[in-house]
């Protein structure tokens, strides 16, 4: 089924959302295939199938914005402009990585982007960007801050105190909730009564919430841009749920033999339903495979150029612990 | 010079540092209109209104959290915990999120948690804690406890001005006991940095926050120094291994459990760089290793006392 028709998103949208949703496909592809050859360490955790909310929620956000994405998220990343070289870097651990190489994967930030660096303990940038929100408030500065959290973050403290500090505040936060049906191998309905999480957010802290497909990134673009906007006018916290279904395990270790079949086969591919969509809208199968192909060149390309990077000095260890540090006062 | 207690340096170092940066804020629970569980606050919320001094719900993860948010987004937030004992709740965004993005990122967080700490008011085991040791050791944070009117007011100061998260611990039985001069508002006490309290020769008493008045009154006629830390993490090891140069005695007092916090790093920082300068084992006097009793019979034998300290510092000058 193609996605939504959204006349009242621009071409350059349009084209914009494939691109970036194929750079996360691709990328993931690569890394995938690096983690498996061994050539990353640690854990790899990737957004496959959920393309669209990343991309969608990413594009929805104005330059001065900030966000705090985590694993699932890397197109938003790209939304932001960061190159996927510097994405790579971090895989890889390379020095000029975003973390220098200290964290691995989709545990990095881009300051310079408005980008807060994912923190694994799920919830805890919740209350964080109900913080920075609170910053553009008091300021009278005509920003949003969004970050996303999953069903499984649903059920942490930190999640439920800060939505209520988003309400009592009423900043501009965006809240993008990825519903991908398992929390690790739990699925939702084994975490929580009610598995209609914008019922419990509109119901428990008054945050409109709209219901979105997740597997539509023109659906989830409009609703998202509807969101960020509102927050934006003054309106107060927001919140959309986007029904998705995380298309690999947990992470790269975990092969997910708990997702029933039927269950994948019922949430189409985000990209291929673009790709219909814009098919409709009159590009040509030729149009659309350039698209492809200059993203598949672009990762290339940004693969070899991040491997051509040089590893971390680990003399460098202690460099940065503190912004201010006190000189010979450390132990 | 007006005199102020231990709290009126505290609360004037607040407004102070309110009148002199507009991103310094105020957020904790019942800090506005009523003014602080303690009264610190007592005056701000009239003084710069509801915006810069603001009431929290009873969320400690929520906002301290948005703190570091604030932060992230360049204010100079000002938490303040009602009791530290409630630094459980979000020690995990302290440790997990303000103590490790400067070091993978870049970003600065100044940020300020202010808390309540310490036995004596017969509070129990969730109202009287020395939770500070719980911080000791954690790269990327910085742990003051003051112990005098001029270190509450300086360290505080100092934290709102750093440009690194800062866990500001207040002692509760200082409040109203301490009096002195009111600091100059240009005081500002260096963080890291210990101060000789007294001076002496024949051993050295190394302490903070209520330590510092007890080990004073302790060490009367006797020949001590008495080293006040200030910042416990992280702390000014020079300051230390020089005073043990000097004296060759060492008397590590604390009120944190004997097992948590500042006491084992100074003792093993001694041992490993000081040894040779050492002519008796070091002591420590802190209390066991149990949750803060209550009954004051209890409270009383759990925490370390003028006699305590008297009677320990008089046996290392002895042997």
């Amino acid at each position: 089924m193609p996605a939504v028709a959204a006349p009242g998103v621009p071409r350059a949208t349009r084209l914009e959302l494939f691109r970036l949703m194929l750079l996360q496909r691709f990328a993931e592809e690569r890394i995938m295939a690096l983690y498996r050859q061994g050539r990353i360490a640690g854990s790899v955790y990737t957004g496959y199938g959920q393309e669209a909310v990343a991309a969608g929620a990413g594009l929805a956000l104005g330059p001065d914005d900030v966000v705090a994405p985590l694993n699932r998220e890397q197109a938003c990343h790209y939304a932001r402009g960061v190159p996927v070289a510097h994405v790579f870097r971090n895989f890889l651990g390379k020095g000029a990585g975003p973390t220098f190489g200290r964290d691995g994967n989709m545990h990095f930030g881009v300051p310079e982007r408005g980008i807060f660096p994912l923190v694994s303990h799920l919830g805890d940038l919740v209350p964080l960007v109900v913080g920075a929100a609170l910053a553009f408030k008091l300021r009278g500065e005509p920003r949003v801050a969004l970050t996303f959290f999953g069903d499984g973050a649903m059920s942490v403290g930190d999640v439920h105190e800060g939505l209520n500090l988003a309400g009592v505040l009423h900043v501009p936060a965006v809240f993008v909730v990825q519903s991908n049906r398992f929390a690790y191998s739990t699925p939702t309905e084994r975490q929580m009564v009610n598995t209609n999480i914008c019922e419990r957010i509109e119901g428990g802290w008054s945050i409109p919430c709209a219901r979105v497909d997740g597997t539509d990134a023109l659906a989830v673009y409009e609703t998202v841009r509807a969101a960020v906007e509102r927050a934006r006018a003054g309106e107060g916290p927001q919140a959309v749920e986007a029904l998705t279904l995380r298309g690999h395990g947990h992470a790269a270790h975990d092969d997910a033999r708990y997702v029933p079949r039927e269950l994948r086969e019922q949430y189409g591919d985000a990209i291929e339903r673009l790709a219909a969509r814009l098919s409709l809208d009159g590009l040509s199968a030729s149009e659309i495979d350039g698209i492809r192909t200059a993203a598949a060149d672009e990762v290339a390309a940004a693969l070899v150029e991040a491997e051509g990077a040089a590893a971390p000095d680990p003399a460098t260890l202690e460099v940065g612990v503190y912004a201010t540090p006190i000189g010979g006062a450390q132990s | 010079m007006s005199e102020v207690t231990y709290l009126e340096a505290i609360r004037a170092g607040l407004a102070d540092a309110l009148r002199d940066d507009e991103s310094v804020f105020l957020l904790g629970e019942d800090i506005g209109h009523f003014g602080g569980a303690f009264g610190v606050t007592k005056g701000l919320w009239e003084e710069f209104g509801a915006e810069r001094v603001m009431d929290m719900p009873i969320s400690e993860e929520g906002f301290v959290g948005a703190a570091i948010g604030a932060a992230w987004m360049g204010e100079r937030p000002v938490v303040e915990l009602q009791f530290a004992d409630f630094v459980s709740c979000p020690f995990d965004t302290i440790v997990s999120v303000a103590a490790k993005t400067h070091w993978r990122s870049g970003i600065r967080l100044p940020l300020v948690i202010r808390a309540p700490f310490g036995g004596g008011v017969r509070g129990g085991p969730f109202h009287s804690q020395c939770p500070e040791g719980w911080f000791v050791g954690v790269a990327g944070l910085k742990v003051v406890c003051p112990g005098t009117i001029e270190d509450a007011y300086g360290l505080l100061r100092s934290a709102v001005e750093d440009d690194d998260p800062v866990l500001y611990f207040e002692h509760k039985a200082l409040y109203r006991r301490l009096r002195g001069e009111e600091p100059d508002p240009s005081h500002r006490t260096p963080i890291g940095r210990a101060r000789i309290a007294r001076a002496g020769n024949g051993a050295t008493v190394v302490t903070y926050a209520a330590g510092v008045d007890l080990a004073l009154r302790a060490a009367d006629s006797l020949d001590a120094e008495v080293l006040d830390l200030r910042t416990v993490w992280p702390f000014d090891r020079e300051a230390v291994l020089e005073s043990v140069a000097r004296t060759s005695r060492l008397l590590v007092l604390q009120e944190a459990p004997r097992s948590s916090g500042v006491a084992g790093q100074i003792l093993s920082l001694v041992a490993r760089e000081g040894f040779e300068h050492l002519d008796a084992p070091p002591v420590l006097v802190a209390p066991p290793d149990t949750p803060v009793p209550y009954a004051p019979e209890l409270e009383d034998a759990y925490l370390p006392s003028v006699e305590s300290v008297r009677r320990a510092l008089e046996e290392l000058l002895a042997y």
